[in-house]
């Protein structure tokens, strides 16, 4: 077994990892990172599609440009890198001082590492949900795959899944897999969604779906996958105003392949075993002013915290978590912070609590689409702020920025409520 | 608008905002886009009714059995009808690693250079020690 003391553990080498870490070593800190792939630059690597870097950089770059432009840095800077390196468990370590946490890693080359750090940050990004989260009747053939692993067998193995295929789930993974599909020759022969609008951004559908004439199915269900050993076809049904299957209006793909693209979970195994208390809106931890879990000395970024839409608003919240990891290794004085709580129209917002005295970077998921709708934010009964939003739905992260001082610091009422009116 | 005009609803795919737009082209062809947020918008309302033109991003298979293929971009947009020219062309290909991101594979095809977007095999990281 082998022993290292650091400052700070960033468990995942992906774009909230990478970005975390540089940020902590920049501010001087000893770092090291913890990946379970044998490279870094994580779920980027498999999205070879253009789209990512428009906020950071100012420019238009794959999944795999994006990674580079962290990767790069990572290796100059004097972090510690393990690859092929899997964490098992995040203790604690009673010291006399500040306690420390203890982390277990298996790495491959290396053995058993155990890791006595400071300051941990949670960065192991999220899962796919899959044919047993959404509950899909039929038979259990192969050629049903997640999204994503689909991506990564035609990205990262080289390997096209099947010959002709249906989505379920309008996700951004499943647009992109279509256009992807259909360019290494497997016909995809719709997008079934169970939603009445897409799940993806429109843009997606216009580049995507469009561009190849890929019927979109808004409203439907599929209803029963076909196919002993293989797909054979799926049974797809109009949904009634009530929710309903209309059966008598039922129709059948044939098929060989069936990708799910029905949402991502923050994947948070490791933190609950860490007791790290999880907020079942955004299926990550709650996290205070200070990007800090419950647990102290943890800190949380990325999609492991909360599902984003742009890589660059995961790049922001990860140097944002790692400046007040710093801050936090660095003995920093308390400050008066007060919770944040969801309002009306609003799932979950993040983080959950705000400092008055200093800017505070927002995101939140809407319950509803709506246009032209007002963002509020409430200080106990008295309105503070307000937003104008031309549209909203729930498959769109709402980003917004309170500078400091936008809250008064010195309101009678403890609750900071954000609604969408 | 006058006789013989047209106008088309595009969504904007110059970045993930996706701008809803008009895209207007009067009698004498001249052309107005409404909708958008930013001059990139503009260009490609424009762009889209002309002539549409999109970034192609492919993988080519390599000689290497631990990273069996390699993913590539244009640098530019081409003509949506190149597209599949372009394609046949990238998976007639195989290439040897090493190979480094932003290297060129491809000078020209239709004005773009397609180029490696990653590094492969990785960058050794340091030891540990």
């Amino acid at each position: 077994m082998i022993n290292r003391s650091v400052d700070a553990l960033v468990i995942g080498g992906g774009s909230a990892g990478l970005a975390a870490a540089l940020r902590l070593r920049e501010g001087g800190a000893s770092v090291a990172v913890v990946e379970r792939e044998p490279f870094l630059g994580g779920i980027l690597l498999q999205c070879i599609h253009s789209g990512f870097g428009l906020h950071e950089f100012g420019e238009d770059l794959t999944g795999p440009e994006y990674a580079e432009r962290f990767i790069r840095p990572a290796l100059a800077a004097g972090i510690e890198i393990y690859l092929d390196a899997t964490v098992t468990e995040i203790g604690e370590i009673p010291a006399g001082g500040e306690p420390a946490r203890a982390v277990i890693a298996l790495s491959r080359r290396l053995g058993v590492i155990r890791f006595a750090a400071r300051a941990v940050v949670l960065a192991m990004g999220c899962r796919e949900r899959n044919r047993g989260n959404v509950a899909i009747a039929g038979t259990r053939p192969s050629g049903v795959f997640t999204a994503g692993l689909a991506q990564r067998l035609v990205n990262i193995e080289g390997y096209v899944p099947g010959s002709s295929a249906v989505i379920i789930g309008s996700g951004d993974i499943g647009l992109i897999m279509a256009r992807r599909l259909t360019l290494v020759g497997c016909e995809v022969r719709a997008v079934v969604e169970i939603q009445t609008w897409p799940s993806g951004n429109a843009r997606n559908i216009a580049q995507c779906l469009n561009d190849y004439s890929i019927p979109l199915h808004l409203g439907h269900v599929v209803t029963r996958i076909e196919g002993r050993d293989r797909v054979e076809a799926v049974r797809v049904a109009p949904l009634s105003p009530g929710g309903e299957a209309m059966s008598e209006r039922e129709f059948r793909i044939p098929c060989d392949t069936v990708l799910l693209s029905v949402g991502l979970i923050p994947e948070n195994e490791l933190s609950r075993g860490a007791r790290v208390p999880i907020n079942e809106g955004t299926g990550g931890p709650w996290v205070d002013a200070d990007y800090m879990t419950g647990a102290r000395g943890i800190f949380a970024c990325g999609n492991v915290l909360h599902v984003h839409d742009l890589v660059d608003f995961v790049t922001e919240e990860a140097r944002l978590c790692a400046e007040r990891a710093a801050r936090f290794l660095g003995g920093g004085q308390a400050e008066v912070t007060l919770p944040v709580a969801a309002g009306a129209n609003v799932r979950s917002i993040v983080p959950n609590a705000c400092a008055p005295g200093r800017r505070t970077v927002f995101t939140l998921r809407s319950l509803v689409v709506k246009n032209d709708v007002r963002l509020v934010v409430k200080v106990g009964e008295q309105e503070v702020r307000a937003r104008r939003l031309p549209h909203v739905q729930p498959s769109e992260m709402v980003r917004f920025v309170l500078d400091a001082g936008e809250i008064p610091a010195q309101v009678g009422a403890p609750v900071v409520e954000v609604s969408l009116r | 608008m006058a006789p013989g005009a047209s106008s088309r609803e595009l969504v904007c795919i110059a970045c993930p905002i996706g701008c809803r737009m008009t895209v207007a082209m009067d009698a004498a062809g001249a052309i107005t886009v409404a909708g958008n947020r930013c001059a990139r918008g503009d260009a490609y309302g424009r762009e889209e009714i002309l002539s549409p033109k999109r970034v192609l991003t492919a993988v080519v298979q390599t000689d290497s059995a631990q990273f069996p293929c390699v993913p590539v971009r244009t640098d530019r947009s081409i003509r949506r009808e190149k597209m599949g020219q372009l394609l046949g062309e990238l998976y007639r290909r195989r290439v040897s690693l090493p190979v480094r991101e932003g290297q060129v594979l491809i000078e020209d095809f239709d004005g773009a250079r397609v180029v490696f977007t990653r590094t492969l095999p990785p960058d050794e990281v340091p030891a540990v020690g």
